[in-house]
């Protein structure tokens, strides 16, 4: 997982590396461990450093700079560790190609001895290397830059995408496999890139790419070809997103801007859905589509989580409904028909794991739906109806108001499929961007966060729908503080976890007036037991309060919504122990923001 | 002088007390009129005027400012500078002094200022500072300023003797010596007040223009005036610039219901059969008005769901507020108290801070202010002020 980005025109030099730059800085969200830049003019110029982009941005000469094409990388390791020469872009014997990749390289190791036993020599551990390698062969045999990087690419197997820059050449060559890429048309020149944002402030004119199709920039114009070799045209689409959106407006970190924009990231996910006067909710985009008779959610991460939520509410609606870790579902030998509704939960709608489950249930014939926030993204495009929580663009790595927009989505979802939509649930779901506001007015989860800043260790226990945050409660707090933490259904606690609670692990219990509240407070009593400090996040403290050490407040709700309200409470109480504890919030080391790799 | 890139700072810091207890979890500028916050208004004035860039000093409850307005408002950028503890006009403006550069403007974020008044401002500055004046038969509770044709001589806050002061509105342009004024100027109990800086522009010999203009200038000094506020803004048209409809396209109303202009229905809301709203009534997003429920000369703010048969009349309401069924808010006038001051016979019927619950059939004494989050059980008449958080039984 990787961001790339290319681009030729009128820009030139140092102002061609200024669009290569703040493109990247766009893409950071991708990863983030080394990044470099290649800029084609006679010969091609490579500069790359492992680290943040600041620290590629004090390699680059200030005036040396010179060329019209060029392209640039920020990488995320997975096939060697970040350095410089890992770092992208990777270049052929001769340096006369430069190639930057996103994805994977299945058959790399098969190439490589080939391209070795002909005399290539190797200087990264990258998969990506191979591809200048295959290039300059095929450059050498004759065949001209376009003609040179189809033959390369024909060779790979795997996912990618693909950009090249030749020597003597002005054009960026392109092309992609299960890996996103998106053209931008500018006044003053093309734009390629992961995705959207890396031009943005360039251009809102983009070209979504398909797989298998080839694109050549240059300054003069672009072509679009596909596997074959023959012109395509493509649609250009207008794409209306607010490029200051990616500010921090006075917060110091995005995910605490994230945090609080949740009561309006939940107003703009419920806009015209619920409809209170008619008793019902209505899902625009999900015209035509039945009451199923089976639904799988297939999900990676915080999005995994709510789908566990998600897939309780489908159950409780009598729908046979189970929920797969979408890295799993095609290795597990699950049946799946025509029956069954298959729906992808994801963020960008760009995350590979969850993009090969729905093409794996695309395959077989099923339905298949995707719950996402990236209006034009790839799982948007590849399945059979697309819902859009509407959470806006999410720059913070971790997951915040995108999963409490997919929670509500998904709620919503439950009802609208099945008609079942009671006056009180309507009301209830009115309600939740009041209240969540009124947990960011008076929450005290920084005081609670300086009081466990310095535990071992960190549980999270929930029963019942408030099962699902104990996990994404845990996953935050692992994810940006760094420290370990772990979630469980309260009831699997006495099955082997309790033997790592102590005085030195504060165990936050979702505790709801509800019907597990009993079991819930046993729960709570065997960790107390064990000296455990108890954090309690309940909508009755005056009834359960005095189980707690400490007490976070959620206002009384529908008891299916209980879990988004507790939910607010643990992103905050996160954020702060991160915060005392100086970590990257927003960009948590060895994480990236879209995994598009498998 | 040219206006074309002149930078706004927005005084947005202040908790505004008198507005208490519809402050406490928002600062005054973020206070609804006519269905969105004041300050919103403030930058719709300062844009139609011109202005390309939005500097705000935000202190007290900085999230709201934040989290509604982001990183850009109609395009234009907003840079948020944080004023921690709120010593004064001055220091507020001495927080945003490293934000700007050149020649600025300088405005409130709780007072509704016409265009035509930042604009007559910004043309009539040729000196170190200017401020605009407006021609008021009394300038009680705000700042007083005495001129030598167009040159000010005098300016004070909450004038002591009756010359005949013009009113300060509030809006200055600076240029950047008047930074070092604002410095050299005595701080007053602790405060630096941004008048002390232009008395002291005078006292250096610097010429301070007074720039006399006329047009709609309202500002909020007390819960009762956030009816006035709304409605004024009725009467001007200065209402929602972008949107022709005053019924919100997501917003439900059934058929039977009644919707008497002017009103502003926001986004989301839902009114059920036989209700009465309007005249002179402002529902804030998803809010709900239950069935042959009337409500009139009322600002309702979001989330707030009026009961079925409920009567509100002359009420301000906080947010996500629940009026039960049955209740009633007769109207005014009636006597309030605010802090130790009783103002008599003030147009308002209750006042109902954030997340006030009535269980249904609660009777408002005109007058009555709630405080946020108090519980009012059924069938229970209040009266007076009512503390934050309470519960109240009959």
């Amino acid at each position: 997982m990787c961001g790339i980005i290319g681009y030729t025109g009128t820009r030139r030099d140092e102002a061609l590396s200024e669009v290569l730059l703040n493109g990247l800085s766009s893409l950071e969200y991708r990863g983030y461990d080394s990044a470099g830049v290649a800029i084609a003019n006679a010969t091609v110029s490579v500069y790359k450093s492992e680290g943040e982009l600041s620290e590629l941005e004090e390699t680059l000469p200030a005036t040396t700079l010179e060329g019209t094409a060029g392209i640039g990388h920020t990488r995320w390791s997975t096939h060697g560790p970040p350095s410089d020469t890992n770092a992208h872009p990777h270049t052929s014997c001769n340096g006369r190609v430069a190639v930057v990749h996103n994805g994977i390289v299945e058959n790399d190791q098969e190439l490589r001895d080939a391209l070795e036993a002909d005399g290539h020599e190797f200087e990264s551990e990258t998969d990506t290397e191979v591809i200048p390698h295959l290039i300059e062969t095929a450059l050498e045999q004759g065949d001209e830059p376009e003609a040179a990087f189809r033959r390369a690419i024909s060779q790979l197997e795997g996912s990618y995408a693909v950009s090249a820059v030749v020597s003597g050449h002005d054009a960026v060559l392109a092309t992609r496999n299960q890996s996103p890429l998106v053209l931008g048309v500018g006044d003053d020149g093309y734009f390629l890139a992961s995705d959207v944002p890396a031009f943005l402030e360039y251009t809102d004119d983009v070209v979504y790419l398909e797989d298998g199709q080839f694109v050549s920039i240059t300054p003069s114009g672009v072509e679009i070809s596909d596997e074959q070799g023959d012109l395509v045209d493509m649609p250009v689409e207008t794409v209306d997103w607010d490029i200051e959106d990616a500010g921090k407006s006075g917060y110091d970190h995005y995910m605490l801007k994230e945090i609080n924009e949740q009561p309006h990231a939940l107003r703009e996910c419920l806009r015209g859905r619920p409809r209170e006067l008619e008793g019902s909710i209505e899902i625009d985009e999900l015209e035509g589509l039945e009451r199923p008779a089976h639904v799988h959610f297939v999900a990676c991460g915080t999005s995994y989580h709510a789908a566990l939520y998600g897939a309780r509410l489908f159950r409780e609606q009598g729908i046979r409904t189970n929920t797969f870790l979408a890295s799993e579902y095609d290795v597990d030998s699950i049946p799946v028909d025509e029956t069954t509704l298959v729906v992808g939960v994801t963020q960008s709608g760009e995350t590979a794991d969850t993009l090969r489950a729905l093409r794996a249930a695309n395959r077989i014939g099923a339905e298949t739906l995707s719950v996402t926030n990236v209006v034009g993204c790839s799982a948007a495009r590849e399945t059979d109806y697309v819902m859009y929580i509407r959470a806006g663009p999410e720059i913070g790595v971790a997951a915040t108001k995108t999963f409490a927009s997919q929670q509500v989505a998904l709620a919503m979802l439950s009802r609208a499929l099945t008609g079942a939509s009671s006056s009180g649930f309507i009301e209830a779901l009115r309600a939740l961007p009041d209240q969540v506001q009124s947990i960011l007015d008076t929450s005290h989860a920084a005081a609670v966060a300086d009081e466990y800043v310095d535990a071992d260790a960190y549980f999270f226990i929930g029963r019942g729908y408030n099962a699902p945050v104990a996990l994404e409660g845990a996953l935050k707090m692992k994810e940006i503080t760094y420290k370990h933490a772990e979630g469980f259904p309260a009831g699997e606690l006495k099955h082997g976890p309790l033997a790592l609670v102590t005085d030195r692990t504060p165990v936050f219990a979702m505790l709801p007036g509800d019907s597990t509240a009993e079991k819930m407070l046993g729960n709570v009593r065997e960790v107390e037991s064990r000296g455990a400090p108890i954090v309690a996040v309940t909508d009755v403290p005056a009834q359960l309060g005095s189980h707690a050490d400490h007490v976070l407040e959620i206002p009384d709700t529908h008891e299916l919504f209980a879990p988004i309200l507790s939910n607010i409470q643990l992103q905050l109480v996160s954020y702060w122990v991160a915060n005392r504890l100086e970590r990257s919030i927003d960009k948590p080391r060895n994480l990236a923001k879209s995994v598009t790799v498998e | 002088m040219n206006d074309n890139d002149t930078t706004a700072i927005v005084l947005a810091a202040g908790e505004g007390n008198r507005l208490h207890p519809l402050t406490k979890n928002r600062p005054k500028p973020m206070l609804p009129a006519a269905a969105k916050p004041i300050l919103e208004h403030v930058f719709d004035q300062l844009i139609d005027a011109g202005i390309t860039e939005i500097v705000v000093v935000v202190g007290y409850k900085r999230e709201r400012i934040q989290s509604h307005f982001g990183p850009s408002y109609r395009d234009v950028p907003l840079t948020y500078v944080t004023q921690d503890k709120q010593l004064g006009t001055g220091h507020a403006v001495l927080a945003a002094e490293a934000a700007v550069d050149g020649t600025c403007l300088v405005v409130n974020g709780d007072q509704i200022a016409a265009s035509r008044i930042i604009r007559d401002t910004l043309e009539a500055h040729d000196t170190a500072a200017t401020v605009a004046l407006l021609q008021r038969s009394s300038v009680d509770g705000y700042g007083g300023v005495l001129v030598d044709e167009d040159r000010v001589t005098t300016i004070v806050e909450d004038p002591p003797d009756d010359r005949e002061y013009l009113l300060n509105a509030g809006i200055y342009v600076l240029e950047p010596v008047a930074f070092d004024a604002i410095r050299a100027a005595e701080p007053r109990a602790g405060e630096r007040l941004l008048v002390d800086g232009l008395s002291k522009l005078i006292e250096w010999g610097d010429v301070v223009r007074g720039a006399i203009s006329e047009g709609f200038w309202v500002d909020a000094t007390y819960p009762w005036d956030l009816l006035d506020v709304s409605f004024e803004l009725f009467d001007t048209g200065l209402i929602d610039r972008q949107s022709t409809r005053n019924v919100h396209e997501t917003a439900t109303v059934h058929e039977s219901a009644v919707i008497r202009e002017p009103v502003i229905v926001d986004r989301d809301c839902v009114i059920e059969p036989g209700a009465v709203v309007g005249p002179n009534v402002c529902l804030g997003e998803n809010t709900t008005v239950g069935s042959n429920a009337v409500v009139e000369r009322s600002v309702v703010d979001t989330d707030t769901r009026i009961g079925a048969n409920a009567t509100v009349t002359e009420c301000v309401t906080g947010t996500g507020v629940r009026i039960g069924q049955g209740s009633t808010i007769p109207g005014g006038p009636g006597d309030v108290r605010v802090a130790d001051r009783v103002f008599e016979n003030e147009t308002l019927g209750a006042l109902l801070a954030d997340r006030v619950h009535d269980h249904g059939g609660v009777t408002y004494v005109p007058g009555t202010l709630v405080g946020p989050r108090t519980e009012i059980q059924a069938g229970t008449t209040v009266r007076g002020t009512l503390e934050a958080g309470t519960e109240v039984r009959s």
